[in-house]
């Protein structure tokens, strides 16, 4: 059952990477195809001839299976001058594309899995943040989430305590906002765009806005790959692989505000693609 | 698992015929037996940590002591976590060079396999009932399986998995030397290679 969950935009290609033979992939169990045709247009077509929506933007070919209500959300600072846009490509994870987005919301588990990067003990520590569903947005948002990292980014030498927000405008896809090394008063812009192939099954592929003029491209993308790798050894050895959303199969605490929110707003919007809906 | 591939400090995950459970010896050697899923957010137990006499979940550090008892939330270092977050714990030990876990009341001791020591443990892609009817093995009084492989007497432990293969453990006679024990891991991988060979070809037929 894919419910609502149809009429949500998601990445199904990197638009740079897409060449002539274009990309055979998946959407929610539906095969389709992606094409560049003679003159460079994109088309997105599934196995029975339907033409689906195609929208470019922030590096990324999106589209739906059914009829979006609205347009792709915005990121505004994807066109911010000076701002170098980071396409880390695609990493293929064991899990539900809900899980693999609920890991990018969480902090506590910087210091265990990202250790000594992200995080380090015994700064452990998660201190109270604001969480709320934005209701003319239709979004989750979390601020004022403050974290000890011994190195933030790849700009970053020394350890810092970094501001974050986090937002989840989609149901498979979040944005987070950090604390930028290079330029106080700006904000890095980190994105999880998760491709749903099967309710525990997905490829995800980030993408980055940064202020960095200083590091290589392979040197930013070659951290954020790091990082996301360390994160499928927790992924893919999560039980139940779905996510679970009613209380009882896992137990939150007051760090995990974020999670608690996201699992209420998925649930709110019957967004259950890739849920378990009843403890098993 | 033999008790001489968990040194202490370590974890691994221990496959029982219900499947994976957490396996692991603290720093002052003691053993523990437990669900293979932190409650928190379900991650693998057995991907953890030992410090101490407790085990830590790699994702966000929750600590386990060896009751099953949550000790330690480090996102809240100043909380004393709820009794309620526990992970179920199970009897396990260890008689003759192996480790004996059990999921219900054991009903007893460990079976005695006296004058043999485990020599090795590993996994084979055939169901224990072909292990225990292959010509090669015959089985004794007291129900263990006698095999003799590289002219050594051995005895053949084999549990089933989940998915229908065998964790088969040999033991060897105490007094073997080294170059005996050597002798007969090669033979022990040939007869593995025997058997899923013959399954393979049963299938095929």
């Amino acid at each position: 059952m894919i419910g609502p969950m149809m009429d949500a935009w998601y990445p199904v290609a990197l638009e740079s990477r897409l060449g002539t033979n274009g990309r055979s992939t998946r959407l929610m169990d539906t095969p389709l195809h992606v094409a560049r045709l003679n003159g460079g247009a994109i088309e997105i077509r599934t196995e029975d001839g339907r033409a689906l929506p195609v929208r470019l933007r922030y590096g990324h070919v999106w589209t739906s299976l059914g009829a979006p209500t609205t347009d792709l959300f915005d990121i505004p600072e994807a066109d911010q001058p000076g701002r170098r846009l980071v396409e880390v490509g695609v990493v293929r994870v064991r899990c539900s594309p809900l899980r693999a987005v609920e890991n990018f919301l969480d902090i506590a588990h910087f210091p265990f899995v990202h250790t000594d990067i992200l995080g380090a003990e015994p700064h452990t520590e998660v201190e109270k943040y604001e969480v709320e569903i934005r209701e003319k947005e239709d979004e989750v948002w979390a601020t004022q989430v403050k974290f000890y990292q011994p190195q933030a980014a790849k700009s970053a030498s020394t350890g810092i305590t970094t501001d974050y927000m986090y937002r989840v405008p989609a149901p498979t896809c979040s944005v987070l906002y950090k604390t930028c090394p290079a330029r106080p008063g700006e904000w890095d812009v980190i994105t999880l765009f998760v491709q749903p192939l099967a309710e525990d099954l997905c490829d995800v592929w980030p993408w980055m806005a940064l202020f960095d003029d200083e590091s290589p491209m392979t040197d930013l993308i070659h951290f954020q790959q790091m990082i996301f790798l360390q994160d499928r050894s927790i992924l893919e050895n999560q039980i139940p692989r779905l996510l679970p959303l009613d209380p009882g199969m896992e137990i939150p605490t007051r760090a995990d505000l974020t999670s608690v929110a996201y699992r209420r707003w998925l649930k709110r919007h019957n967004y259950t693609y890739g849920a378990q809906l009843v403890a098993q | 698992m033999l008790s001489a591939d968990l040194p202490p400090m370590t974890v691994v995950p221990a496959l029982m015929p219900q499947g994976p459970f957490a396996l692991w010896r603290s720093e002052s050697g003691i053993l523990s037996l437990q669900a293979d899923r932190c409650p928190h957010r379900g991650m693998r137990l057995s991907h953890g940590f030992v410090r101490g006499e407790a085990l830590s979940c790699i994702y966000h550090g929750w600590r386990y002591a060896q009751n099953g008892r949550c000790l330690k939330i480090p996102a809240h270092p100043r909380l004393e976590p709820p009794e309620a977050i526990r992970v179920e714990t199970y009897a396990v030990t260890e008689s003759g060079g192996l480790i004996w876990g059990c999921l219900e009341t054991p009903a007893g001791a460990p079976p005695n396999f006296d004058g043999f020591a485990p020599l090795r443990m590993m996994s084979v892609k055939v169901s224990p009932q072909m292990i225990a009817t292959s010509d090669e093995v015959d089985r004794r009084a007291d129900g263990a399986l006698a095999i003799e492989l590289a002219g050594q007497h051995c005895l053949f432990l084999a549990r089933a998995q989940p998915d229908g293969s065998t964790l088969l453990f040999c033991l060897i006679e105490e007094a073997a030397a080294p170059e005996a024990r050597i002798a007969v891991s090669r033979a022990l991988e040939l007869f593995r290679c025997r058997l899923e060979a013959d399954d393979l070809q049963k299938e095929a037929l």
